[in-house]
């Protein structure tokens, strides 16, 4: 069997046609010039392969066979109202926090960078506190600030923060820290040249900043922002210290109940990994679209699984020539 | 030895100092350019030639002396016999004036050259937008790269990106260009195009400071080359007699190894 090799010589510049090509894919004229010999056999892959399938047969026996686990209960909850309540919770927890934490980290970015000492004295003390304090204390905090203050514009404290208010307060807070930063290494990306030259035009020191550099900075802030989400996503469960009827606080409402501890955890590590795996597949889309290479950002889904999960054995798929 | 020039000068340079750190880059520079005048500026690297540019447009302030240009001080404004600071705005806008086209073009990455072009009349000068548009097709067309408009720099070779570069400044219709090692970062076959761009601004009667290495363009069309070194202007005078006949020593070595 033929599979494609990456070690297929790169089309050198002498002009003399490439001796050997081993993935007609990879032919620079789409000629399938494929040379027919043997493979080395991969002997180390297959080790690890039946290594791997011995342990997670091992693994699935010792899940599927135990009673503990109690899979119809998994099945039965898997899909219940007051678990999808949890997840929509999450996800507002997490879709909102991250859009105000944007919003906030974009400000404390920009006083970072100001000329104006004082403001980038405030900023460096703004993300030095919210990403210096734990998430889970800062959470607790926002829950009793009833105890600090009773009364906020004359209304009472504890109606005002409930545990979702508190959490979304907390997490949004905690990401901008975090955000900011990333914001601050993008602006810091563009190279220096760019407010000269806005300058050079007329610009004042902010409107270079704003116009010129900010926009340049969203393809190096995408990547990490994406992951920033993605914990966003994780951290949230958090919040179920206070109640917040997110995924996690509804699992163990349920659990509380009727003490079916683990087939509720893992409806919760299935759905947490669905939503994560989801915001992936966002963040892969939105890399590509903004990406430099132009090319790259037309690539489709089906390019997407072919390269990813088919890996490198496209022999059943149409052969066609690839720019190299 | 500076050429006295026949009308009022544009700009006046006057006893400039620059520190940059603990260095003293610019000790001391005098200059004066008259309208329509094309100067050269020649010197060893580290000799104060872009920080002089940088200063003259105020990228960079200056710590002592004055620059003065269209009659403005550059930086400052004096109000009853008083200097007085300049605020971004006032910074911002004599900037507008002074156009500046940099060793590394320096183009606006995610604008295409017809956007990098308009954006200052639009912005800046508050065109509306088909006039802001005319006025940049008008600058490309003036680099020959009209048809280059809807491309990204990146689509663009090096030469090309600096003649986009130079088309961004004068859509601005600045009174004075300054031109800081435009064909340094260049491959050699991009160089001529360059100079040839420059070459037709200065026909049409731009004011222009260029600092440059490129001798012959030095040669065919400054009317004035100075020689920098150590932070000082140390000989100023017709390309001529500065290029083939220089009275300073370090002038007449400096010239030896460019050749």
């Amino acid at each position: 069997m033929i599979v494609d090799s990456h070690q297929a010589p790169a089309h050198d510049n002498t002009g003399k046609p490439p001796v050997t090509v081993l993935d007609p894919t990879r032919a620079p004229d789409g000629h399938v010039a494929g040379i027919q010999a043997k493979r080395r056999k991969p002997y180390g892959q297959m080790a690890t392969g039946t290594l791997i399938v011995a342990i997670a047969a091992l693994f699935i026996w010792s899940q599927a066979a135990n009673e503990n686990l109690d899979w119809s209960s998994v099945g039965e909850f898997m899909f219940h109202p007051v678990i999808f309540k949890g997840i929509a919770v999450t996800l507002e927890l997490s879709v909102f926090s991250m859009l105000i934490s944007v919003v906030l980290a974009f400000g404390v970015a920009l006083m970072c960078q100001s000329q104006n000492r004082l403001a980038a004295v405030v900023g460096r003390l703004y993300v030095w506190f919210f990403r210096g304090v734990p998430l889970l204390v800062q959470i607790l905090i926002w829950f009793n600030l009833a105890v600090l203050y009773p009364k906020i514009l004359g209304t009472d404290t504890n109606q005002l923060i409930s545990g979702f208010t508190a959490g979304l307060c907390a997490l949004s807070l905690a990401e901008s820290g975090y955000m900011a930063e990333i914001i601050r290494g993008g602006i810091l990306s563009v190279s220096k040249g760019q407010t000269d030259a806005g300058l050079s035009i007329g610009l004042t020191r902010g409107q270079a900043l704003r116009r010129i550099v900010l926009p340049q900075t969203i393809r190096v802030i995408i990547p990490p922002t994406g992951n920033q989400f993605i914990g966003l996503l994780k951290a949230s469960s958090l919040v179920s210290a206070i109640g917040g009827s997110d995924l996690l606080t509804q699992t163990q409402l349920i659990y509380g109940q009727n003490f079916k501890i683990v087939p509720l955890l893992i409806v919760a590590t299935a759905w947490y990994l669905v939503l994560v795996s989801v915001a992936s597949i966002g963040q892969y889309f939105l890399e590509q679209k903004f990406s430099p290479d132009g090319a790259a950002a037309r690539r489709s889904f089906r390019e997407l699984i072919r390269r990813n999960v088919l890996l490198r054995n496209h022999s059943d798929l149409p052969r066609k020539a690839v720019q190299p | 030895m500076t050429l006295a020039p026949a009308q009022a000068p544009l700009m006046v340079i006057d006893d400039v100092h620059k520190w940059l750190g603990k260095n003293h880059i610019l000790r001391g520079v005098n200059m004066t350019v008259a309208p329509g005048e094309i100067v050269c500026v020649l010197g060893p690297s580290g000799s104060g030639k872009s920080t002089l540019l940088r200063c003259i447009n105020g990228l960079e302030a200056v710590e002592s002396g004055t620059v003065e240009v269209g009659g403005d001080l550059v930086g400052y404004k004096i109000h009853k016999g008083q200097l007085f600071e300049h605020t971004e705005r006032e910074s911002a806008k004599m900037r507008r004036r002074i156009g500046m086209v940099f060793q590394h073009f320096n183009l606006f990455t995610h604008m295409t050259a017809s956007e990098n072009v308009s954006y200052g009349p639009r912005r800046v000068l508050g065109l509306s937008k088909a006039e802001a548009n005319e006025q940049g097709l008008e600058a490309l067309r003036k680099v020959g790269l009209k048809d280059k408009a809807g491309s990204y720099p990146a689509q663009l070779s090096g030469g090309q990106q600096q003649r986009v570069a130079i088309a961004r400044s004068l859509a601005m219709k600045p009174q004075v260009m300054l031109f800081d090692e435009p064909t340094s970062a260049l491959d050699p076959e991009l160089v001529g195009d360059v100079l040839q761009v420059m070459k037709r601004v200065a026909e049409e009667g731009m004011t222009m400071v260029v600092v440059t290495h490129e001798i012959g363009f030095a040669r065919e069309v400054a009317d004035r080359v100075i020689f920098m070194d150590e932070g000082r202007v140390i000989e100023s005078g017709p390309a001529a007699q500065v290029l083939d006949n220089p009275s300073h020593e370090r002038t007449a070595n400096f010239l030896r190894h460019v050749r």
